[in-house]
Order: structure tokens, then C-alpha cells, then sequence
């Protein structure tokens, strides 16, 4: 930080103002998150009852009873979203990380068009795609299985592209030639020179995809018949609809979507450190 | 090793996608190699898609007396969607073995060919069960495409209290229901005697039913739709007429909304089915012994008619190679006294069956107030008129829900609603091919 | 880079993203294709064995999805929604990503979870926050304001509401993740000249960011387009959204609730089309900066 004092003086004509602002976009953002906290602290017979900015006294309750329902079938499905997510995940950060650096640093003949073709498959809905996809896996007997779940949401568009904007700013060409002059090979080129740089990319790319297969409703929905595999969005779904002639549980579903975010906000603040790499120096601020 | 599976699978997936571009539909195994239970290669085993409540409990009874046959249960989540699925599967070529199917539904299975006809296995059982409920399951054809499980005639759910504190006798005609409602608003501008929900197709249909609408009804080899029919529009501009007054509420019903106001004490009625209780006791614990239950209001002094509500059958898909042992299983729950039992304490629900109806004794806790509440149930069911769905209820459900929001929002005659949902079935029926008589 | 490839290699490393690309999106798609060119046909009753049979029906299809009023008018909602959603929505995430970069803020990495926690929680659960948010006798907001938040009037508000509070970070996210490739010492210049903080985004920030600025416009638009998960959710709790309220709403009916599978495809291959005219033309607009020289 050597210009620390330069910038303390331009800090004066705007004061506090940038740092309120993100305050304020945090407490919008951050409000009704807020809500389900207190919801999940309601027992049923408060939930409809009780002013809705108060806490409630049912928290471990719900938790327990949660925990209880069927046996602990809860952890079993926040067992599969995690398998879901992290496996699908990881492999969709190998594919994209190689796929963007390749886009971006190699001239190739096609090298648009695949590209064009990859980041198009942003144009058609998921929703169009969950049926289709289940008849073509039905047909080769992999429906209701953990595949079926996990290799449709290994491509994704936007990380690709996001891959490659990022490839194409933090690896230097001057970098990859002199490794070439160095005579290392192609392969030995990515590995040891091009996915390093790209790490905090990944780490990106990573975290949106987890978020992305985590919340991800309608594909597994329409994939899985067997309770087991279910993840947490699907079976927090047979809580809430559980039948015409039975009530949602809608405590336990206000307190399983409270739990199921506490990971995801673990796994942010794992990640954040990865983005404290300033990238055009390779040096740590 | 995961490497090497992963593309094995992936090489499957790529030949075998290949191989079926152009056929049209899933190759149908070879038509189920109907063998008597379990050769030499161990027990049968069946799934079985359902949302009822512990119905794995229920099950595991029924394993442990049955090595031979093996039912494992799948929960899914229930209502329309839970149909689609099905549909969706059965279509794929790998649908579960048996399925709970809404009544409603029911036909639209049959018209995708995905449930079975248990003509010859269900012929001993018919007996057991009133005759508007296994119209249900025959859909007034020769098949018989599930057997029923649960049922929900309607009756109407009170506050007794509330009654009492504003001076309001129970309605026995909807005309009353009508004057009740409009004393109420005068006593207390803050509550209403009750809501007409535009999205619950099921209530209304009920209602309908009560009226004597017969919606679809098949004639030789044809389907007759008379969704618009007097008894129905006569429904439709009595609530319509209602809330137009401001005397009846416009809330859907299992909204936060809804729950709130049967927890403030600001919803007096609710206009429901048997299954009532379980629903107030999870969103309205605190007004336990507080409800009542009588006969729904009447039409006509003197008359003793209801409708349905919800309920659902065990059917079979057409697909299991295990006919056979799906449909003993099938049968065994729903008409064995043991299963019945189970199902009544564990999945709380409101039996089909005749005998297990007049066996139910206690009321349930929230009525405790009410010690004769199956007894009224059984009545009530008893007046319950029969009817018929059609293939299509899905179109006619969801245009219901759209009509009905659409009059409540321009304020205009429920009857218009009503012409809505008969002219959209009869073009989705036209459009389909399905032979329809004028 | 020399116009000279590295044979195989780039091909090689391809591989694994178009034998996905192959299975999981274009058979599909063509599968998708197929159906829309297809329906089934039932004779007498229906019922039973061989009652129904699915026909070719060429492009009938899809000019009953052309020719359908209904579908319009929801293209017409969708395009007041998305308008709403994308200035909004990539202008707060632009602003927080710039403020986040600016070394002067305080607290930053506390508001760059504040802001990304929304992305996380998923969007029926967060349509179904901010519905029970809404609701007049339950929300804490109605009791500071007197406003109908579902109502004909201020419904489309409440579900752009829902959608820029769920976006903001992410786009938020993807923002700042390229300006931090951007190279430092290029602010270090500009300082040196004298620019001021804001003269320095407006300046270098914002025309180096073009081509993430655009390409999130791009997704963005496909995003809101494709709008279903917010009206879908809140539909139970208002009578002001009907079941085709959007064009993907009247896709998920059809194939779901009516069991219509063909003419759900027609009407998505319509839609995936008209998301191509649509961000083709953006990009045209913007002279195909973000695809140039990538």
C-alpha cells in the first residue's frame, strides 16, 4: 500500500458515502434472509400468530423434529445435494477452466464456432430441456440414478465464457511462448502454467456452479422416483406439498431452507480468500 | 475407477442415443411376463410412488409378512405435479410399480395408458366399497383402474365459539349460509363467515357435486362434457353473487394469508372435507375444541346431499412385469382390517372403505369436543353424489384457477368462469381426437 | 499467438466440453425438435390399450404457438418485467462491483457476502420469502407502508423486486471478478494524471469492463426472458397472475399441468428462438464487442 496517504486525501470529497451505499445494499440484501432466521425459530402454533420481526421459542424443536422426520431422511438428502453439487461442480470447473483457456489462447479452425455453439446453449430454457433429457436417459436405463442428476449440469455456458474472459486477461501470451521456447509440451503448458493462473477464476466459476446445482429444482425433480437420492430442494418440496389432506410443514421447511444456507455461506467465506490474489502482479495485497 | 465408469457410461449414453434417434416411443418391455410371484430368483419387488404420510411404517407390516413380495416406498411430493411425474415416467418407459392417483387424475393415467385394469383381481372387493367411490375407479367403463384408498366428503367446518359470541345459528341451506354471512359482516366488519378460494378446482368441484353437476359423463363411445350445466352455475354466481356483496372473502384457501386468518378468528366457516382436522390442528393449533363440524348447508330444505373433495386410489401401472403381486398388495391395504387400521393411525387418513368408515371410533384430538364426528363423516358420505372425471381434468382444473382469478380481478358473473372452463375442455378434448357427443 | 495452431491440442482439450455439449444439450434439443413436430391423437373414449397413438403433425405446432394471443400478450408482460429487472438489476450490481474495487471502502468483504447471499438461496424459497413479505397481515413492511404489493397494478414491481434481489450479486460478482484482472498499474497512470476515484471508473473502469458489461446484458436478457420461477411461485397468493403469464409459464403448463408435451416443445423452440433474435440484436447494437477479440 504505498499510496495510502494519496488516498486518504481523495478519500474527503466523498466521505463516507461508497461504504454507505454498499451498507445499504448489503441490509436490503440481507433482510429477508434475516426473516427466515426468526421464521425458523417459530414453532407452528407461532408461526401465524406472532408478530413476524419477533423470535420464536421453537428452534430446537423444529430441528429436532426436522432431524427425526423419517428416520433422519434430512441428512441423507443433504448428503446427496452435497455430492451433487461439489462432484458436479468440481468436474464443471475442470471443463470450463480447460475449455476457456483453450478458447482464449489457441487460433484455431472452428475456434467461433464451438465457441458460439457452447455459450448458446444458454438460449434454451432448463425447464425445456428436463424432459427431454429424462427420455434419453430413461432409454439407456441411467434415469434415477446419481448420473442422471450429476452429467447434465457438468456444461454450463456462462462459466465457459466466464473461463475464458478470465484465461484471456491473467495469462500472459509472453508467458505460454516462453515455456513453448522452453519446449513443454501442450499439456505440461496448461497444467503447470495456465490452470495456476486461473485459480481464482475457478474459484469463481467453482462457487457459482455449487450455487447453481445446489438450488437446481426442476432436473432432479423429474429425474429421481427414488427418496434416496433426492436432494435437499426436491425433498424440502414433499414437506411442502404433502398431500391434499395433509398441512405443509411449513415450520420444518422454513428451518431446513435456514440450514441447508449455512454451508453455502461456509463455503463463501472458504472461498473468499482466493480473491484477495491481485492477478496482474501475481502479488498478495 | 470413477474415470473409467464415467465413460463407460458416457460411451452408453452416446451409442445407445444414437441407436434410438427416429423411434419413436420407449421399446415397451415384451408385455409383462406375467409369471406367478418369484421363481427361483429370490422375492418380488415393487416400488410404490406415494405421498401419504408413514406409509413407510405401513409397508414394513406388510413386508414382514410377505418375504415373497417386497414393497419398498418411494415419498414423493404430492398434488398435480406428483401426476406429471408419473405421467412423465410411465412415458419414459420406467414408471414405479404402483401409485397412489389422485381421483381426479385417474382418468388422464388411463387415457396415457399407464395404469392397469384390475378387472379379474378386484372383482371380490367391490362390495366393500359405496358405490360413488368405485365410480371413481371404474370411470363408469368396464375396467377397473385402481382401488380406492381414501375419500373426502364434505362437510362444513364451524367455529363454535365465534358462533355463539355473534348470535349465528348453524346454516342448513346456503340460502341461510348467505343471510349468516351478511349478519356477520354487520356484527364484526373485521371477520367473514368464509372465502371462496379461485384456486382450489377441488373445493368447487365438490361443491358442484353436492349441486348434482355431473361434469363428464361417457355415453356408448362417447365423452360428454357439461361442465356449464345449471347446478354448477348456479354454484358459481351464489359465491360469485357473495363476493361481489362483500360478504364473502376472496383468499385462496393453504395461503400464510388463510392461516393467519383462521388463527385471528377472522374465518368462521370453511366449507371442507373430512380431512379438515389435520389441516386446522397444523395451522391453527391454538383453536383446538373451538370448531364444530355439521352437514354441508343444502340447496333444497330437508335434503341430504354432499360432494368429494380430495381422496385417491392405489393403482397399478400397466408397465410392472409383477401385476400380479402389485395388485394383492394394493388390495391388501386397502381393504385388510390390519392395513386399514395402520392407515387410519399412521397415515391419518379417511378410509375408503366401508367397514373400516363405521369402525372408526374416537374423533380425532382437535374434535375432541365432538365425540360423534365419524359418525356425522359417515352420514355424510353416504349423501355424497357420485361422478364421473374426465381424461382431460388437468386443462379444466387449471383454466378454473385462471377464470376465477380473472372474474374476482374484473369483478365479473363466476357463471362467465364457468362457460370458460367448459369451452376450454371441449377444445382440448376436440384437439386430442377424443370423440365427443353434442 | 501465431495464426499457426497447435494441430490437435486445442481439439483435444475440447473434447470433454463438446461430447457434453453433444449429449446433454444438442440430442436434446433435437429431441425437442422432433416432438414439436408431433401430437397425439386419440380415437373414441380414449381409454385403455391402443386408444392412442402419436401422429406427425409437421408445423401445426408451432403455429398454434405463433398465432396465440395469449402467448403475446405474456411476451408483452415479460418485455415490461425485463426492462425493469435489467436496468435495475445491472446497474446496482455495476455500482457495487465499481464501490467493492475502489479501495476506499470499508467493510467491503461484509457487503460482498451480504449482496452474493441472495444468489444462494434458491429461487422458489426466495419468491416464497419475500411472498410472505408481501402478504398484507403477515408482512412487516405493510405495517410502515400502506401498499398493495400484489395487486394488478404493483405485482410486476413485487416480482422484479424478487428477481434483482436474487441477481444483483451474482452479476455483482461477475462484474467485479473482471475488474480485477484488469491491470493495477493502468490506475496508478490515471492517478498520477490527477483523476479523481469516480473519473477514474467512468474512464478506465467502465470501458475495460465493456465487453463483461455486455456479455452479462446478454445472459441477463436471455435470464429474464426466460422468467418463471417468481410469477410461478407467488401465483398461489395472488389472483392478479395467470398460469401463462409469462411465455415459460405457459411451457411448464403445458407440459406439466396438461399434459401437453408437444406443444410445450414448439412453444420453448419459439422462445429459445426469439431469446436469439433478441440478444443477437443487443449485440449487434453494441457492434459485437464482447465476441471481438476475446
Amino acid at each position: 500500500m504505498a499510496s495510502a496517504h494519496r488516498l486518504k486525501a481523495a478519500r474527503a470529497p466523498w466521505g463516507v458515502a461508497p461504504t454507505g451505499l454498499l451498507l445499504l445494499g448489503a441490509i436490503y440484501c440481507l433482510f429477508p434472509v434475516f426473516w427466515v432466521l426468526i421464521a425458523a425459530t417459530k414453532s407452528p402454533a407461532e408461526l401465524f400468530s406472532t408478530s413476524t420481526l419477533s423470535f420464536g421459542t421453537g428452534f430446537l424443536d423444529n430441528v429436532t423434529q426436522l432431524f427425526a422426520y423419517r428416520d433422519g431422511v434430512f441428512w441423507l438428502w443433504a448428503a446427496n445435494t452435497l455430492l451433487y453439487a461439489g462432484g458436479g461442480a468440481l468436474l464443471s470447473t475442470a471443463v470450463s477452466a480447460v475449455s476457456g483457456y483453450t478458447l482464449a489462447k489457441y487460433r484455431f479452425r472452428g475456434r467461433n464456432l464451438i465457441f458460439n455453439l457452447l455459450i448458446g446453449g444458454i438460449l434454451v430454457p432448463s425447464v425445456v430441456l428436463a424432459i427431454p433429457q429424462y427420455l434419453l436417459f430413461s432409454k439407456v436405463g441411467l434415469a434415477d440414478t446419481y448420473w442422471a442428476v450429476l452429467l447434465p449440469q457438468i456444461l454450463h455456458p456462462y462459466s465457459i465464457y466466464l473461463a475464458r474472459v478470465y484465461a484471456t486477461a491473467a495469462i500472459p501470451d509472453s508467458l505460454l511462448e516462453a515455456g513453448r521456447i522452453d519446449g513443454a509440451g501442450e499439456g505440461r503448458l496448461m497444467y503447470q502454467v495456465a490452470i495456476p493462473l486461473m485459480v481464482p477464476g475457478m474459484v469463481t466459476i467453482f462457487l457459482f456452479q455449487f450455487v447453481a446445482i445446489w438450488n437446481n429444482f426442476l432436473l432432479p425433480f423429474i429425474m429421481l422416483g427414488d427418496d434416496g437420492k433426492f436432494p435437499l430442494t426436491v425433498g424440502l418440496f414433499t414437506l411442502l406439498q404433502s398431500g391434499a389432506n395433509q398441512p405443509s410443514l411449513y415450520n420444518l421447511i422454513l428451518t431446513g431452507a435456514f440450514l441447508s444456507l449455512i454451508p453455502l455461506i461456509a463455503l463463501f467465506l472458504t472461498m473468499q480468500r482466493y480473491w484477495k490474489t491481485d492477478l496482474s502482479s501475481g502479488a498478495v495485497k | 475407477m470413477r474415470a473409467n465408469r464415467l465413460g463407460a457410461a458416457l460411451a452408453a449414453v452416446l451409442t445407445a442415443t444414437l441407436a434410438s434417434c427416429g423411434s419413436s416411443e420407449p421399446a415397451a418391455s415384451p408385455e409383462a411376463a406375467q409369471s406367478p410371484a418369484a421363481a427361483a430368483t429370490g422375492p418380488v419387488k415393487l416400488t410404490y410412488w406415494t405421498w401419504a404420510p408413514n406409509m413407510d411404517k405401513i409397508v414394513a407390516a406388510w413386508n414382514q409378512e410377505h418375504p415373497d413380495i417386497q414393497v419398498t416406498v418411494s415419498k414423493q411430493a404430492g398434488g398435480d405435479d406428483a401426476a406429471a411425474k408419473f405421467l412423465t415416467a410411465a412415458k419414459a418407459g420406467n414408471p414405479p410399480d404402483l401409485v397412489q392417483a389422485e381421483y381426479q387424475h385417474l382418468p388422464s393415467f388411463v387415457a396415457a395408458d399407464a395404469v392397469a385394469d384390475l378387472k379379474a383381481e378386484t372383482a371380490s372387493i367391490a362390495g366393500e366399497f359405496a358405490e360413488g367411490l368405485w365410480g371413481l375407479v371404474t370411470l363408469g367403463t368396464e375396467g377397473v383402474y385402481g382401488i380406492p384408498q381414501d375419500s373426502g366428503p364434505m362437510m362444513l367446518f364451524y367455529r363454535e365459539d365465534l358462533f355463539d359470541k355473534y348470535g349465528l345459528s348453524v346454516p342448513k341451506t346456503w340460502q341461510e349460509y348467505a343471510d349468516a354471512a351478511r349478519a356477520l359482516r354487520k356484527k364484526d366488519p373485521k371477520a367473514y363467515l368464509g372465502t371462496f378460494s379461485s384456486k382450489d378446482p377441488g373445493a368447487f368441484t365438490g361443491l358442484a357435486q353436492q349441486a348434482g353437476a355431473q361434469w363428464w359423463s361417457i355415453s356408448g363411445e362417447s365423452w360428454k362434457v357439461n361442465i356449464a350445466d345449471e347446478p354448477t352455475k348456479k354454484v358459481a354466481d351464489y359465491w360469485g353473487g357473495l363476493v361481489k356483496e362483500g360478504v364473502i372473502d376472496d383468499m385462496p384457501y393453504f395461503t400464510p394469508e388463510w392461516n393467519k386468518a383462521l388463527n385471528d378468528g377472522r374465518l368462521l366457516t370453511w366449507p371442507s372435507a373430512v380431512w379438515a382436522p389435520g389441516v386446522l390442528e397444523s395451522n391453527a393449533p391454538k383453536a383446538k375444541g373451538k370448531w364444530a363440524v355439521a352437514p354441508l348447508p343444502q340447496w333444497n330444505a330437508g335434503e341430504s346431499f354432499s360432494g368429494f373433495w380430495g381422496g385417491s386410489s392405489t393403482a397399478v401401472s400397466s408397465k410392472t412385469p409383477n401385476k400380479a403381486a402389485a395388485t394383492q398388495f394394493a388390495t391388501w391395504l386397502n381393504t385388510d382390517p390390519a392395513a386399514l387400521d395402520l392407515l387410519v393411525k399412521e397415515a391419518a387418513i379417511y378410509p375408503a372403505s366401508t367397514k373400516a368408515q363405521s369402525a372408526l371410533g374416537q374423533a380425532p384430538g382437535y374434535f375432541s369436543n365432538q365425540p360423534d364426528f365419524w359418525q356425522q363423516a359417515a352420514t355424510v358420505s353416504a349423501g355424497a353424489r357420485g361422478f364421473t372425471f374426465g381424461p382431460n381434468v388437468g386443462v379444466t382444473y387449471n383454466t378454473f384457477k385462471d377464470a376465477f382469478d380473472k372474474a374476482l380481478q374484473n369483478k365479473t358473473a363466476f357463471s362467465g368462469a364457468v362457460q370458460a372452463m367448459q369451452d376450454a375442455t371441449v377444445a382440448d378434448m376436440r384437439k386430442s381426437g377424443f370423440q365427443l357427443a353434442s | 499467438m501465431r495464426r499457426s495452431g497447435r494441430g490437435a491440442w486445442p481439439y483435444l482439450f475440447l473434447t470433454p466440453a463438446m461430447v457434453l455439449f453433444t449429449l446433454f444439450l444438442a440430442v436434446p434439443i433435437g429431441y425437442t425438435v422432433w416432438l414439436a413436430t408431433r401430437r397425439t391423437k386419440v380415437s373414441g373414449l380414449g381409454l385403455g390399450r391402443g386408444a392412442r397413438r402419436e401422429v406427425s403433425v409437421g408445423f401445426d405446432n408451432f403455429s398454434a404457438a405463433l398465432s396465440d394471443a395469449e402467448l403475446w400478450h405474456g411476451w408483452l408482460r415479460v418485455l415490461g418485467y425485463g426492462a425493469l429487472v435489467l436496468v435495475v438489476m445491472l446497474g446496482l450490481a455495476l455500482l457495487f462491483a465499481l464501490l467493492l474495487d475502489s479501495a476506499r471502502v470499508r467493510l467491503a468483504r461484509f457487503s460482498r457476502i451480504a449482496i452474493f447471499l441472495p444468489y444462494a438461496v434458491p429461487g422458489v424459497a426466495a419468491t416464497l420469502l419475500w411472498g410472505f413479505l408481501y402478504l398484507p397481515s403477515l408482512s412487516p413492511i405493510r405495517d410502515v407502508l400502506e401498499i398493495d404489493f400484489l395487486g394488478a397494478s404493483t405485482v410486476t414491481y413485487s416480482m422484479a423486486n424478487v428477481a434483482v434481489w436474487g441477481g444483483t450479486g451474482f452479476n455483482m460478482l461477475v462484474l467485479y471478478t473482471a475488474l480485477r484482472a484488469i491491470p493495477r498499474d493502468l490506475y496508478e497512470a490515471a492517478r498520477l494524471d490527477g483523476a479523481s476515484e469516480i473519473q477514474i471508473a467512468v474512464r478506465v473502469k467502465i470501458p475495460m469492463l465493456t465487453p463483461a458489461i455486455i456479455l452479462t446484458t446478454v445472459f441477463s436478457i436471455i435470464a429474464t426472458i426466460q422468467v418463471f420461477t417468481e410469477p410461478s411461485t407467488l401465483r398461489p397468493l395472488t389472483n392478479t397472475i395467470s398460469s401463462t403469464w409469462s411465455p415459460l409459464m405457459k411451457v411448464y403448463r403445458d407440459a406439466f399441468v396438461t399434459g401437453d408435451l408437444y406443444s410445450a416443445a414448439a412453444t420453448s423452440i419459439v422462445i429459445a428462438a426469439i431469446s436469439l433474435v433478441l440478444s443477437f440484436g443487443f449485440l449487434r447494437v453494441v457492434r459485437n464487442r464482447a465476441f471481438g477479440e476475446g
